[in-house]
């Protein structure tokens, strides 16, 4: 049959039409892809100088999450509170460099000498965008559904852990709100200007009467902020405009009147390469989650790289207590000596990142230095420490006593992309001392799933807490509390009732000179006396911005603020 | 006739309800307690028994597991998957919300599949040199086994980054759909291609095509009066693992050109166990697999006149 066919075909006549075609598409190739080439580049707009704040332009802006409701007090990540700051005002605000409390919604505040009773004298002149006043009963309607949240409404109890014990607001005048606890919380001064996760920025009373689905109708999410919502579109992008009439950003950043910017684009983009190639290309002004690995490229373009450290712990190892092998101080001293601190900050970390030195971050009030003495990098006197408890070398160099082999398990998250490379790093030195750690780096609901098993299964849980005051140690450590390292009676050599008591102290005064006394005494406590914790580096946010972009500025929770943003060239 | 009706409609509502219920178990009891997925990892320890109570009534998290079943079926019935964990919006409205975009993505994408499938069928089939024929049918294969995330990255750097044609993220009209619909048509087009390229070369070599060339008929004509009808029939066979094609690119191409849609909402829905909201997805892609399974079973007899005959005698099982 096939002879029978080609016979039939070779005698039809050819027509050479594909050659010509071919040709043609071949030509259009190879031009095209020269024409790629010759072009690229032509990034970096006229640069200018500092000089005068320009007003008016959008800010194109870029980050890796969205907001999954426009509800500022709701909100688990990034987005949803950067956003959230610029649409809503504290009561106070929180010096980034001193860690100070300063003025902001209240022009000033006294509290009662048990830290039970919070008095607020609040600014006159704050009003709603939708007109209505900002007064004392709008701050106890917040409070209160902030603490307990709505069932009706479907509104969760998202203060409840930032504000323990909160019994009631009183409004005893227009302009002045009293806040009570059932029991003393020096760190609620701090929590006043609380910026991070879950908010307590302040949404007009027609806000708080809608439910949680009526709330990503974002226009009618009202605050007293700089910027108003125009559109929220989940995924995408949230776009905010300048609220008209502003006057009260905080006394601290010397900014009067309106924000600058005419508009701020919040653009999500999720992937690494397409938001440093959309800021090379011009598509946006600045990004923020700019990897490790991309700093140093986008500075050599020209583009700016500003960070700030995140407020709180540091990335922890927090040793379980309780739990074979970690339940010996020798193994969780060891642990804390073993690794080389050096090498982590050449080979993992940037210079918008630095090795931990407290489980404090160095810009907490009350942060000690401890890199001298229990966190450094000393292998000799980690094995000594070892070889003295009777843990000896079994042949395949992992350490062994009693038969059983000295395995450390790890619970950690991969959120920070210099998690795993960073633990990685210890991993190996303490496999020289002999200590076998085992990684297991897992996204945040599985890190979540198994924090609920940690108390039997992990030795270590990796994490952090953001939070810029030191009473963040007692809120992570207290047994009574989040109890980080499982402490209990089997705790073997500890005083959990001298942990309790050291740590709960911090909730007791706002007398500085007493606070960093019993700072001080709790990182002793926690990093020398019972090691129970092996600190290893501080995590930063880091923006890369065009060169005309300037004045964004990273608070005391590293969230950014946009009211003294602005851009040279005004578009 | 009626028989096999209720036999293909029957199966598709059993994959439905399969679809529904492994997805309870998976996300509702297996895991962990849901609970505590809905607080930040670093304040669980910190979390008072009487707040998480709270949050478990308020979801229905603390009645007995059958119960909760049982009510999110009857709900599900009736179209009603709840509200999402992370948003507070029902589920129902989240994904009619974002689903335009993603079937406008996806039947772009699979309009050009086919016309580049088929192109590619028509090329090998027709061109008399070999080695002609041997690049284009080396295409289809080369297009499966390219990752979406490449192409979609490589487009980027050239089309948006370098020559600024197109916007490299969002959703700005027109402009916004030509990269991602490349992007996704170049796995889908691969399979399709594959079998278009081999019922051609089938088709081209039976009997009736000889026939026609006999009767003095050019190669085109052949081609495209003879073969394309006889051998694009069978594209539609291949309709489910297309569509899942379509999906699973979809998560791909919207994350990389940052785009609302299914596919990127279900990675985050996942992400953040959005359990309500992973459910109402799989449910809505386990009922159009169904959906379009069972219109392929249906329609196929209508098309070719060889199955309507088999199902006349009664045999359903030739299909």
């Amino acid at each position: 049959m096939s002879d029978l066919r080609s016979s039939i075909e070779r005698a039809a006549p050819r027509r050479k039409k594909w050659p010509w075609v071919a040709g043609v598409v071949a030509v259009l190739l190879i031009a095209a892809s020269g024409f790629t080439l010759t072009r690229g580049g032509g990034s970096g707009d006229q640069a200018a100088g500092d000089g005068e704040p320009v007003r008016g332009g959008t800010l194109q802006f870029a980050l890796i999450d969205y907001q999954r409701s426009p509800d500022p007090q709701w909100g688990t990540n990034y987005a949803e509170s950067l956003i959230g700051n610029n649409i809503t005002d504290k009561l106070t605000w929180q010096d980034p460099d001193t860690g100070r409390i300063t003025p902001w919604l209240a022009r000033s505040w006294e509290y009662n000498k048990d830290l039970t009773e919070f008095t607020f004298h609040l600014r006159t002149d704050v009003t709603f965008s939708d007109g209505t006043p900002f007064d004392s009963a709008v701050v106890k309607a917040n409070f209160d559904q902030y603490v307990h949240g709505d069932q009706k409404l479907g509104i969760l109890p998202n203060g409840a852990t930032l504000l323990p014990g909160y019994v009631e607001t009183r409004t005893p005048d227009r302009y002045t709100a009293v806040i009570r606890f059932d029991k003393p919380l020096a760190s609620f001064l701090q929590a006043s200007s609380f910026t991070a996760n879950a908010q307590p920025g302040f949404l007009s009373l027609s806000t708080l009467k809608l439910s949680a689905e009526q709330r990503t109708d974002p226009t009618k999410v009202i605050g007293t902020g700089p910027f108003v919502y125009q559109s929220w579109k989940p995924q995408v992008s949230t776009v905010l405009v300048r609220r008209k009439g502003y006057n009260w950003s905080p006394p601290a950043l010397k900014h009067k009147g309106e924000a600058y910017l005419d508009k701020i684009v919040f653009n999500t983009i999720p992937e690494a390469s397409v938001r440093t190639g959309s800021l090379e290309s011009g598509a946006i002004d600045a990004t923020l989650d700019v990897g490790t690995t991309d700093e140093k490229s986008l500075a050599g373009q020209g583009f700016q790289i500003i960070h700030r450290a995140v407020s709180g712990t540091s990335i922890f190892f927090n040793f379980n207590s309780r739990l074979f092998p970690t339940n010996d101080i020798a193994v969780r001293k060891a642990i804390q000596l073993g690794w080389n601190r050096e090498a982590l900050r050449k080979t993992v970390l940037t210079d918008s990142y630095s090795v931990a030195t407290s489980v404090l971050g160095p810009s907490v009030f009350g942060y000690a230095d401890y890199s001298g003495s229990v966190l450094r990098y000393d292998p000799e006197k980690a094995e000594q420490l070892l070889e003295k408890a009777g843990w000896t070398k079994g042949p395949d160099g992992i350490r062994v006593k009693d038969g059983k082999k000295l395995v450390v398990k790890l619970l950690g998250i991969n959120n920070l992309v210099v998690n795993k490379p960073a633990y990685e790093s210890i991993q190996q030195d303490l496999k020289k001392i002999g200590v076998d750690l085992q990684l297991t780096v897992v996204p945040i609901p599985d890190y979540t799933a198994n924090v609920a098993k940690a108390k039997t299964d992990w030795n270590i849980t990796a994490a952090n807490r953001s939070r810029n005051d030191p009473a963040v140690l007692n809120l992570q450590y207290s047994p009574l509390l989040g109890n980080g390292s499982y402490l209990g009676k089997d705790s073997t050599g500890v005083d959990v009732d001298e942990v309790t008591k050291t740590l709960g102290r911090l909730e007791l005064t706002l007398d500085p000179t007493e606070r960093r006394q019993y700072a001080k005494a709790a990182q002793d406590l926690l990093l020398d006396k019972y090691a129970l914790v092996n600190p290893v580096y501080n995590p930063s946010q880091v923006i890369a911005q065009a060169k005309y972009v300037h004045g964004i500025v990273f608070d005391a929770q590293s969230r950014n603020h946009f009211v003294n943003a602005w851009k040279s060239n005004g578009r | 006739m009626l028989r096999y009706l209720a036999l293909k409609a029957g199966r598709a509502l059993f994959v439905v309800w399969a679809a529904f219920t492994l997805t309870f178990v998976l996300l509702f009891v297996l895991p962990a307690n849901p609970v505590d997925l809905l607080f930040d990892p670093a304040e669980l320890n910190t979390v008072t028994p009487e707040v998480r109570a709270q949050v478990a009534e308020s979801y229905g998290f603390n009645k007995p597991v059958v119960l909760q079943y049982l009510a999110r079926l009857g709900h599900a019935l009736t179209g009603d998957f709840g509200n999402s964990v992370q948003s507070g919006r029902s589920v129902t409205a989240t994904i009619l919300d974002v689903l335009p975009s993603t079937l406008v993505l996806a039947s772009g994408a699979l309009v050009l599949a086919l016309l580049v499938a088929f192109a590619i069928a028509l090329v090998a089939t027709s061109t008399r040199r070999p080695w002609v024929r041997n690049l284009v049918e080396a295409l289809p294969s080369g297009a499966v086994s390219v990752p979406v995330f490449l192409s979609g990255i490589l487009m980027l750097q050239i089309f948006s980054f370098q020559l600024g044609w197109f916007p490299a993220f969002g959703d700005r009209g027109v402009k916004s759909l030509v990269l991602p619909v490349i992007t996704l048509a170049i796995p889908v087009a691969g399979p399709i291609a594959q079998l278009l390229v081999r019922s051609f070369a089938t088709e081209f070599r039976s009997g009736y095509v000889t026939t026609s060339w006999a009767k003095g008929a050019t190669r085109s004509g052949i081609i495209v009066r003879d073969v394309f009808r006889n051998a694009g029939l069978p594209a539609l066979t291949i309709a489910g693992i297309t569509f899942g094609n379509l999906i699973a690119g979809s998560v791909i191409t919207e994350t990389v050109f940052a785009r609302q849609g299914i596919g990127r909402m279900t990675q985050a829905a996942i992400n953040t166990l959005d359990v309500p909201l992973v459910q109402g997805v799989v449910v809505l892609v386990a009922a159009s697999f169904a959906l379009i399974n069972l219109i392929v079973d249906l329609i196929y007899p209508l098309l070719d006149p060889r199955l309507r005959a088999a199902l006349a005698v009664g045999s359903p099982r030739a299909a």
